[in-house]
């Protein structure tokens, strides 16, 4: 057996200029720069526009009265791929179902919706909303009070610029 | 006499044959090759009116769609249950259902397991049509554990024929006609006291009639179902034991046309709670010098005491059973028991005066025995000891000098010196109990709803169960401990073979 010897071909004196790489990285540097379309948001002081299908933390919608539209129905925590959603449904003095416990954990959460696509009676939704910072880990479980108080605007799942994919 | 030889027909659904005796209904004949017909008011414990129209069928030949729940087999019969007109009826019969119908499903406790909701899914239109109002009824207390969502109601009668022809107490009726006919007690009272009310909740095919128990208690497909035997006297019933989160939501009879039927009484159905009773003794216990010194040890080192304890011990052994452990437990027991020495075992259990018999079904009752193994018990030559609280019995053996041996009674009215002068003392038990603090060791042993074995019912037909809840620490079946101290006593296995089938 005879011992392979590879060659390695060295490059030519002209091909080891970097002159041209780095031209071409200020180039597009200098593009960016008068690019009109990319524009840094000066956050938090300016606001970045989310779509309005954006899909975020959970807001829990409520009836005039102030109770939630909730009817305790088992579908979100049957349809939910992260188990995310905890659900104690109950009777209220009014004779109707309605949810005793309802927890969403949204450290599980992994917003896909579909909460809000099964939910019969428009109750729960997901948000227009980001900033989620907390100090504790435990703040992330939001409970019924929580979801109720959510000021931010819910979600739409269709194209609202679409009448036909509602 | 030899009773003549039923004749037997053939005929063929949706192009399968069949052969079925004469006198089968075309809705049987197609369930016993797998064809399930639609149905709300066919149950087959009860008799046919034929008035829910869900179940028509085309019969070749025939001028109009036959209702196969009340039209027998024939001979050379062509049935087709896909066939264009079968099935645009039904989509016809489902959407007159629904002009009524509130479709409030998320809310509903028959949802999952409502028949209106599988058939409309299955073969009803896609849309509804109707703009008319609904009719509205609200809801009623028929008493009992049955509540009424009038509403809901598709006016099958199974309900009210199972008061009349069943519970033989007619307590229901329809009154009304037409669009506003609606079920209706007759007197406040509703069915309030009737044994066995619980079953037109069972056999509502929809959501009208629903458990105030189980009401929003949680959702029909949340629920894991396991084949069980009804614990609660010796007739044995057979049941599914519904779980959820490793508790027991509810219980709902399962069919046996040898003991139950398809039915099983209010008594049986509401005792369930003490399943998911949450004291329990969930590691093997062994005294460590004085009474309530107590240290938890590994099976192991459990079942290495146990032995030493009973096999070191002067005396002639005795033992305390239970009714409510399965035969596979009361047989080790036994085994046990002889390979000590032989002595008496002796149970307790509760017992009642009358029994509660179902008319329409006779082998059906609630027996007096209220537990459900006694039968097993004394099959294996236990006597039964105390009064019919399940309490006294034990005062001779309280004091009994040699060994003693306890399998899942509670010992409820033993007090704390119950063993006291016994030189070896073992507990097997569920709950923790005063009665097993003289115990030397006190090991943890599973409910019948955490375990594998079978009951011996009142007439002797042992029936077997299977575990539908997750032992609670190192909980493990009482024959499957009580095997592991014979092996360790090193006793040969069997010493009760001879008298097994007794």
């Amino acid at each position: 057996m005879t011992i392979s010897v590879k060659v390695m071909r060295r490059p030519e004196p002209g091909e080891t200029s970097y002159l041209r790489a780095t031209l071409r990285g200020m180039a597009l540097t200098f593009k960016h720069l008068v690019n009109p379309k990319k524009v840094t948001v000066e956050y938090p002081e300016e606001r970045p526009d989310l779509s309005p299908r954006w899909r975020g933390t959970h807001v829990m919608e409520t009836h005039a009265d102030g109770r939630p539209k909730c009817v305790a129905c088992g579908l979100c925590p049957t349809v939910c791929p992260a188990n995310c959603i905890r659900l104690v449904g109950g009777e209220d003095d009014m004779g109707n179902r309605y949810p005793l416990v309802y927890e969403i954990d949204e450290f599980r959460c992994i917003f896909c919706g579909m909460c809000q696509e099964v939910c019969p009676v428009e109750a729960i939704h997901v948000g227009v909303h980001f900033e989620n910072a907390e100090y504790t880990r435990d703040r992330f479980v939001y409970d019924l009070d929580r979801l109720m108080a959510q000021e931010h605007p819910s979600t739409l799942l269709w194209d609202p610029s679409d009448g036909a994919s509602e | 006499m030899d009773a003549p030889k039923p004749q037997a027909v053939t005929l063929t659904i949706d192009e399968r044959e069949v052969t079925v005796p004469k006198g089968t209904t075309i809705l049987r004949a197609a369930e016993s090759i797998g064809i399930e017909i639609p149905r709300y008011c066919y149950h087959p414990g009860l008799s046919s009116p034929a008035q829910c129209r869900i179940c028509l069928v085309e019969v070749v030949g025939a001028p109009k769609l036959a209702a196969s729940c009340v039209t027998e087999a024939m001979e050379g019969q062509q049935v087709r249950t896909q066939s264009e007109p079968a099935l645009e009826m039904r989509r016809g019969v489902l959407e007159f259902y629904l002009a009524n119908h509130p479709l409030d499903c998320p809310i509903c406790d028959q949802s999952g397991e409502c028949k209106l909701q599988d058939y409309v899914h299955a073969e009803g239109r896609e849309h509804g049509r109707s703009r008319e109002p609904k009719r509205v009824f609200g809801r009623d207390d028929f008493g009992g554990d049955v509540l009424f969502y009038g509403d809901r109601c598709v006016m099958c009668t199974r309900c009210v024929r199972f008061m009349n022809e069943m519970a033989q107490d007619p307590r229901l009726a329809v009154v009304e006609r037409g669009n506003r006919s609606i079920i209706d007690t007759f007197f406040d009272e509703g069915v309030e006291g009737s044994p066995y009310s619980g079953n037109i909740v069972d056999i509502c095919p929809v959501g009208a009639l629903v458990s105030k128990d189980f009401l929003h208690k949680a959702r029909a497909w949340d629920l894991e179902h396991t084949p069980s035997v009804c614990p609660n006297c010796s007739q044995g019933c057979n049941i599914e034991i519904h779980t959820r989160d490793n508790l027991v939501q509810r219980l709902k009879p399962r069919d046996n046309p040898e003991v139950n039927q398809y039915w099983m009484c209010d008594y049986g159905r509401a005792r369930y709670e003490w399943l998911n009773r949450g004291d329990r003794i969930e590691a093997p216990l062994i005294r460590t010098g004085e009474r309530d010194a107590r240290a938890a040890a590994s099976w192991e080192e459990a079942i290495r005491a146990a032995a030493a304890e009973l096999g070191g011990a002067e005396g002639p052994v005795r033992a305390v059973a239970s009714a409510f452990v399965s035969n596979e437990a009361l047989v080790a027991l036994a085994t046990l028991v002889e390979a000590l020495g032989g002595g008496e075992i002796v149970f307790r259990s509760p017992r009642t005066v009358g029994e509660i018999p179902l008319p329409g079904f006779e082998k059906l009752a609630r027996r007096e025995d209220l537990a459900p193994n006694r039968e097993g018990a004394e099959a294996l030559g236990m006597k039964r000891v105390g009064t019919n609280d399940a309490t006294g019995g034990l005062e001779s053996l309280a004091a009994h000098a040699g060994k003693l041996v306890v399998l899942g009674d509670e010992l409820e009215d033993a007090g704390p010196e119950f063993g006291a002068e016994a030189a070896a003392y073992l507990y097997l038990g569920s709950y923790p109990t005063e009665g097993a603090g003289r115990a030397k060791v006190v090991l943890p042993i599973t409910t019948f709803a955490e375990e594998e074995g079978s009951f011996t019912n009142h007439a002797r037909i042992v029936q077997r169960y299977e575990p539908a809840l997750q032992a609670p620490g190192m909980a493990r079946p009482a024959a499957t401990v009580l095997e592991a101290l014979r092996a360790a006593l090193g006793t040969p296995a069997g010493a009760l073979a001879g008298r097994r089938g007794s």
